[in-house]
């Protein structure tokens, strides 16, 4: 008897242990209309802003910090800490002035102090930021009031309007980093941003909160919580059984079922990333028949339609459309017969194909290596035997740096500015680790492009260079890559053209 | 029998400092030959290739390998394992942030693999001879076949997308602070008397917990049953039942402790196995252990902290082997006698 009494009071205590863990997990599933959790694919590298040039860490920074320059829904480049900028005709000097109404979250204010300490001061003093790169152009800042300074450069710098709302960008406080230590705002950050940092664990979670003494517009929900959530399976499963409001980078293949099923809102949405081949001007590939016949043989609206849904633009140059370089007018043709006829010329046909190697990540981003294997059967029927090699993106500029990669590499790349110097600038930039594609005529033209100071100029020979290295073969631009999100239907964000999901965007409705 | 043991000890400690360099170099020397190029990892996209050489050889990639490690070795001497490529961080704080949420999954998964293994065991031994034995010994070879990240998908979408009874991102609720006293969260939160985040904090473990035990316990279940059969055959069980021993008390008393020992043998090389397999748990339900820097790292060619990571895992598991053999010295009285 008293067995079974204890028994039946074990098993009732382990039933209500178990009912009390469900009902508080569910409770802590419900979402109140001051909070948002989004699953994050991603953590910040560190919470120095200015230390590491990673994109997807880019929209959690902006919410922390401000950048001199922003940049609308449409990349248009708009102010934002400066309310003014005039680039030299020379583009040796830009003159700035900042808002006067701006404060860091302690309440300093912000200055071209502070201005002049992030983008000249702490490069030259030696810390490891990946923005001395960005700005090693800068000799001075030569401050003329707490708003006005000009920035001197050492040589042209046409882009630096832009740089100014791009990768690593942030105006960080010195007196706080002066005064607290380094080590301490790694820990402590503070910015000017629409949120304070409230939590940060490691791998782990960001926990934002609202700045309420934000100079710009407020950011309407109080609380943003950032999960990191690497595995894209349990991204999925996350938003699906309500642990996340909002997910961004799920399989394509789940959006569709997402759309299908309902429930939920989720996107495809197309942005400036570029899906390319990057080619070798040597080997095999010395030939342009046989590059420009690699080229035509490419199916691209077929790529997109296998693994992104259709949703991924093909393209014909290397720039995404919207952008300053794109060629609206040009196109580069699926033909497989022109391919044939190319190959033929010299001496290459399907009974005697020219042989190559292809390389390729497998889940670096979404589908490579599916996008691989279709490259290799659509060149197998016109004559080109590819041999496709596994690389990890990692081995990529090794690989580069010794001459090692095949003839092609297929390669994602990011542009959040979407201005054409780091398009087809930087990937044929023959002094830049990215191309395999090394040639005096396409570099010459390239590194001459690096100094125009004129925008218009600037942008028409960029034009005139993507397409002359496409038609040479000397790149082979392939999709417009995508971003998919998935979130509640009352949760409302603002799309932006290069994938930004901002967390003071967020709304629910 | 403390002499007996601290004196093993200090042999495993001495016999630990070569295993240790070997590894050490064998791990340095292995990062090393990888056709990657840390250099240009750690550098901005728009770096030049002339910055990049000059980084090389700052870091001091161009010198004989033999000659890097000596570098390295003297600096990890002094507790400096290099600075994270990545997070440009010290790669021994790193570790040491998130070895304490490894150490919490394993340990309670090990603690369940266990409780799991023991109990399966002695079930499958019960079982022998009965019609349900070769039902029984087919779902113990089904679990044996069921790798840790299929338990931890399986369990993820059962319980929490179907059911959605149970969380799986994380470490507790979102709305709910992270203490942070000792790293041990589970410790933390009842050091700083935060029950809410306690619970949470149980709640988030059950998930990767069972997956991790699951997948780990079906070896200990066919061991010990193993050990249970053979020692079934030694003459002292037969003496026990003439002496009209129970069967229940033959198994429990005389048989299991001396079934034991090969077992515990087994659960400490599992628990080594068990502490490298959180590394895909801990990315499937976003634990921020040692196994989800580990990813990070390996991703990132930031092999500093891979160095950091992997030396990590090679002093876990010298520890782990040393303290079973301190408890076989315990359990085995045979083993106490010089």
């Amino acid at each position: 008897m008293v067995l079974k009494l204890q028994r039946r009071s074990f098993l009732q205590l382990a039933l209500g242990t178990a009912a009390t863990i469900g009902t508080s997990a569910r409770i802590a599933f419900a979402a109140t209309n001051d909070a948002v959790t989004i699953g994050w694919p991603n953590d910040v590298p560190s919470w120095d802003p200015n230390q590491r040039f990673t994109p997807d860490a880019q929209p959690v920074f902006k919410a922390v910090f401000d950048q001199p320059l922003d940049q609308d829904p449409k990349l248009k480049l708009i102010p934002h800490l400066i309310k003014n900028w005039n680039l030299a005709p020379d583009a040796l000097s830009m003159a700035i002035e900042l808002r006067d109404d701006v404060t860091f979250h302690n309440g300093d204010p912000m200055t071209t102090e502070d201005f002049r300490y992030t983008f000249f001061e702490r490069i030259k003093s030696g810390i490891k930021l990946d923005t001395a790169n960005s700005w090693k152009k800068v000799d001075d800042i030569v401050i003329e009031s707490p708003t006005k300074a000009t920035m001197k450069f050492n040589s042209p710098a046409p882009t630096a309007p832009q740089w100014m709302a791009f990768l690593g960008s942030y105006v960080v406080p010195k007196k706080y980093i002066e005064g607290q230590g380094y080590d301490n705002f790694l820990k402590n950050p503070i910015g000017t941003g629409p949120y304070k940092l409230a939590e940060y664990e490691l791998n782990s979670r960001i926990v934002l909160e609202r700045n309420d003494k934000y100079w710009g517009p407020k950011a309407k929900i109080g609380r943003v919580t950032i999960e990191i959530v690497k595995d894209p399976s349990a991204r999925v499963a996350a938003i699906q059984s309500g642990q996340v409001d909002c997910t961004l980078n799920v399989p394509v293949r789940e959006v569709e079922r997402f759309n299908k099923e309902g429930g939920f809102a989720a996107e495809i949405d197309p942005i400036t990333r570029v899906i390319l081949l990057n080619v070798r001007a040597d080997l095999a590939f010395a030939d342009k028949n046989v590059r420009l016949a690699a080229h035509h043989a490419i199916d691209k609206a077929a790529l997109s339609k296998a693994f992104y849904g259709g949703a991924a633009v093909p393209l014909s140059v290397l720039a995404t459309p919207g952008t300053p370089g794109y060629l609206p007018d040009f196109s580069f043709k699926y033909d497989p017969g022109l391919a044939k006829e190319l190959l033929a010329k010299s001496n290459f046909s399907p009974a005697n194909p020219v042989k190559i190697g292809l390389a390729a990540t497998n889940g670096q981003f979404p589908s490579d290596y599916d996008i691989a294997r279709a490259i290799v059967q659509m060149w197998k029927n016109v004559g080109i035997e590819a041999d496709l090699q596994v690389i990890e993106y990692a081995k990529y500029f090794e690989l580069n740096r010794g001459g090692k990669l095949p003839e092609a590499t297929l390669y994602s790349w990011d542009n959040a500015t979407g201005d054409p110097e780091i398009f087809s600038g930087y990937q044929l930039n023959p002094k830049m680790p990215f191309s395999p594609w090394k040639d005096e005529d396409i570099g010459q033209k390239v590194l001459t492009l690096f100094g125009v100071a004129d925008y218009d100029k600037r942008i028409a020979g960029y034009r005139d260079l993507e397409r002359y290295a496409v038609e040479n073969g000397a790149t082979m631009p392939l999709l417009q890559s995508v971003l998919t999100v998935v979130r509640k239907h009352n949760l409302a964000y603002t799309k932006y053209d290069n994938g930004w999901v901002l967390p003071q965007t967020l709304q629910w409705t | 029998m403390i002499a007996i043991v601290a004196k093993l000890i200090a042999r495993r400690l001495l016999a630990a400092v070569p295993i240790l360099l070997v590894v050490s170099a064998l791990l340095f020397c292995i990062l090393r030959l990888l056709p990657v190029d840390p250099a240009a990892m750690s550098l901005p996209p728009n770096a030049t290739i002339e910055e990049i050489e000059a980084k090389r050889h700052e870091m001091g990639l161009d010198r004989p390998l033999p000659e890097q490690y000596l570098i390295w070795l003297n600096d990890a001497l002094h507790g400096d394992f290099g600075r994270s490529i990545q997070f440009r961080r010290e790669a021994g704080s790193l570790v040491a942030a998130t070895l304490p949420v490894t150490i919490e999954l394993a340990t309670a998964a090990m603690v369940l693999a266990g409780i799991f293994g023991v109990s399966g065991g002695l079930l499958l031994f019960h079982l022998r001879g009965t019609l349900l034995e070769p039902v029984a010994d087919l779902a113990s070879i089904l679990l044996l076949s069921i790798p840790e990240f299929l338990w931890g998908l399986i369990l993820l979408f059962v319980f929490g997308v179907l059911l959605q009874a149970l969380p799986f991102t994380g470490q507790v609720a979102p709305d709910l602070p992270l203490p942070h006293v000792t790293g041990f969260l589970l410790l933390d939160a009842l050091l700083v008397g935060r029950f809410d985040v306690f619970l949470s904090a149980c709640q988030h473990l059950i998930l990767p917990v069972f997956a991790l035990g699951l997948a780990f316990s079906p070896t200990i279940m066919r061991v010990l049953r193993s050990s249970l059969f053979d020692v079934y055959h030694e003459d002292y069980i037969q003496q026990a039942r003439l002496r009209g021993l129970s069967e229940q008390r033959i198994l429990l008393k005389h048989a299991l402790k001396n079934a034991s020992l090969p077992t515990l043998t087994l659960a400490g090389v599992q628990f080594g196995i068990l502490f490298s397999g959180t590394l895909l748990i801990e990315v499937i339900y976003s634990f921020p252990g040692m196994g989800n820097l580990m990813v990070d790292a390996v991703r990132n060619a930031d092999l500093p902290l891979i160095q950091a990571i992997g030396l990590t895992y090679c002093i876990v598991v010298l520890v782990i082997n040393t303290v079973v053999d301190s408890l076989y010295v315990v359990l085995n009285p045979k083993l106490r006698v010089r």
